[in-house]
């Protein structure tokens, strides 16, 4: 066996075919393929259109160099009301979601009691439908509070609360009740027994689902378009608006910040625990 | 079932103390309501309520604007269901929905198996890169998806501008707005998920199979034929599910992308914000939901028990 596993470790590395080589030329290129939209934008944000020949724009100031930040400051000007909503509402999904969450992982977990699976399959339910369904179950519900900042959080928190609870429960179950059942003998009640065995241990998978949370809320869509009023809009609907009313230089300034938080984010989560990669995925 | 070891049964050999012991799951049962009651109520509230509430609004005829809707009637009605399926009504957004996602399924299935294989089974440097790069859409929503194929497919995309340069001519300018262009905005928002869904899939895979075909003197390309191959079809069928699932509810990119043509959620919005018609929206809504209900339902049989993930 120790001969297979030195053959298979050998072929773990990579180079040891030229099928091997072609595909990773394949997943550099299709790398390649991700990453090119998002550098146009990035470059469209700094570089002056005028200089790229592309210009729409009625006015082009004189003598400006390659890079300029005066689409930035126009986004930063227009959109401020936007940029705090959102991070507001990022806010608020992680407080929110921790307190819906920590305890009934958490209960789920340590206390089950008759229909917990059934709560949990409900929990992660809100992302098996798609998201404009629930938005337009929700304002329709709901219609007298559409608008209302906490309603939009709210509508944030169906997305992000089923990620968080899915990592906690994960690491809850993953951890087992050693530690917890010797704090018992000892004679730890279960408020003790939380606080002091089993938070501690949760505080990375909490951490993760927290930059998760954050992120999803960041990006959300759905809820962030439709359940806000065209007045008060967080940053996701409100780059929609430049989208349809703005030039492209301003579009991509404001995609521009929209990555530039979104991007530590995703490299943060990445580096923390690679499975979880894929819960922040929005709805599209 | 919701521990991964079994709590060992209470025998006479043990302390006293973990008998009457709180780990006992069964014997605090209201301590686990308690715990749960907020994220309950908040369930219950925000969604079950909302979601319900669909269905009587979808039974319900509404006249929208310009009386394009029903004729306002007492008592339940199918009339909506029967226009969202009708010819003359939104079957046309159902096809396109059908088709583009079943297309774009097919099309990130093949595109990821290379990338996903690579991530889960081989060590180079940059992989951890290589995996956040292809990560980078999932963070997108929709309508970031439609503007960067916009900037890539639109009329002065970059694409036709390169072609030109080449060719002289502007190819494949504005093919942004044409289905094709639809296609592949969907594509890109489907990678990460494909290449997430079929590295997490390989990753299970016991290693140990292979690691008995390789003693055997198995090369890489049998291995894969005759090991990988067979034992990866859940994996194949997920990734299949959890795409079209999402490509089905997908929103933003239509909202920036379709211009003549429509798929569902865009019908959605358009019957729900544009026309006043709620009850078509609701039967809307709930035959979405029903689909990508379904392709999940189908994704849980083909991983009986074992962790999955949603679209």
């Amino acid at each position: 066996m120790s001969m297979a596993r030195r053959l298979l470790a050998k072929q773990r590395r990579l180079g040891s075919g030229w099928g091997e080589g072609i595909g990773l030329a394949y997943c550099l290129l299709l790398a390649l393929a991700v990453l090119l939209p998002v550098v146009v934008v990035v470059l469209g944000a700094f570089v002056p259109a005028a200089r790229l020949g592309l210009s729409s724009e009625q006015w082009v100031e004189g003598g400006e160099g390659w890079v300029s930040l005066k689409y930035f400051r126009y986004v930063l000007d227009l959109y401020s009301g936007p940029l705090l909503f959102s991070v507001g509402l990022a806010v608020f999904a992680v407080a929110g979601g921790l307190l819906l969450a920590v305890p009934a992982a958490y209960g789920l977990v340590r206390y089950p009691f008759p229909g917990s699976k059934l709560l949990e399959e409900v929990a992660l339910l809100p992302l098996a439908v798609p998201g404009i369904a629930v938005a337009i179950a929700l304002i329709q519900t709901y219609a007298l509070i559409r608008g209302e900042w906490w309603f939009v959080g709210l509508g944030h928190l169906l997305y992000t609360v089923p990620l968080l609870l899915r990592t906690l429960l994960h690491a809850l179950r993953g951890e087992g009740f050693e530690l917890e059942r010797a704090a018992a003998t000892l004679g730890a009640g279960p408020w003790q027994r939380f606080r002091r065995v089993t938070w501690p241990r949760l505080r990375r998978p909490a951490s993760l689902g927290c930059l998760i949370t954050a992120a999803v809320s960041w990006g959300e869509f759905n809820a962030s378009f439709l359940l806000a009023t065209p007045v008060n809009q967080p940053f996701p609907a409100a780059l929609y608006a430049t989208y349809t009313s703005n030039s492209f230089a301003v579009s991509s300034a404001a995609t521009t910040i929209f990555l530039a938080v979104i991007l530590p984010l995703l490299i943060a989560v990445e580096r923390l625990g690679r499975g979880d990669l894929l819960s922040m995925r929005q709805g599209a | 079932m919701n521990e991964s070891r079994p709590a060992a049964p209470a025998s006479a050999s043990r302390p006293a103390a973990l008998r009457r012991d709180a780990m006992g799951a069964e014997r605090r049962p209201w301590l686990g309501v308690a715990l749960c009651l907020p994220l309950g109520l908040f369930l219950v509230a925000v969604f079950l309520v909302p979601v319900a509430g669909l269905l009587p609004a979808s039974l319900t005829a509404t006249p929208g604007v310009l009386g394009r809707g029903l004729e306002a009637a007492d008592g339940a009605t199918l009339a909506n269901y029967a226009r969202a399926l009708s010819p003359r009504g939104e079957l046309a957004a159902f096809r396109n929905s059908f088709l583009l996602s079943a297309s774009v399924a097919l099309a990130s299935l093949l595109l990821c198996l290379p990338p996903a294989w690579l991530l889960a089974r081989r060590d180079f440097p940059g992989k951890g890169a290589l995996r956040t790069v292809l990560a980078l859409p999932l963070t997108f929503s929709g309508v970031i998806v439609g503007f960067l194929a916009i900037l890539v497919l639109g009329r002065l995309g970059l694409l036709p501008t390169l072609l030109a340069a080449l060719t002289g001519e502007r190819l494949l300018a504005g093919s942004a707005y044409t289905l094709g262009g639809l296609a592949a905005a969907y594509v890109y928002f489907e990678v990460p998920r494909a290449v997430l869904t079929l590295e997490a899939a390989f990753r299970r895979l016991d290693p140990e199979v292979e690691e008995a075909a390789a003693t055997l003197g198995a090369g890489p390309w049998q291995r894969l034929r005759r090991i990988w191959l067979p034992l990866s079809w859940p994996a194949v069928a997920s990734t299949l599910a959890v795409t079209f699932a999402a490509s089905m509810g997908s929103f933003g990119v239509a909202l920036v992308l379709a211009r003549r043509l429509s798929v569902v959620p865009l019908s959605i919005y358009t019957q729900y914000t544009g026309f006043l018609d709620s009850g078509l929206a609701a039967a809307l809504c709930l035959l979405l939901a029903a689909v990508t209900l379904a392709a999940n339902g189908l994704l849980r049989l083909a991983f009986r028990g074992r962790d999955y993930v949603y679209g």
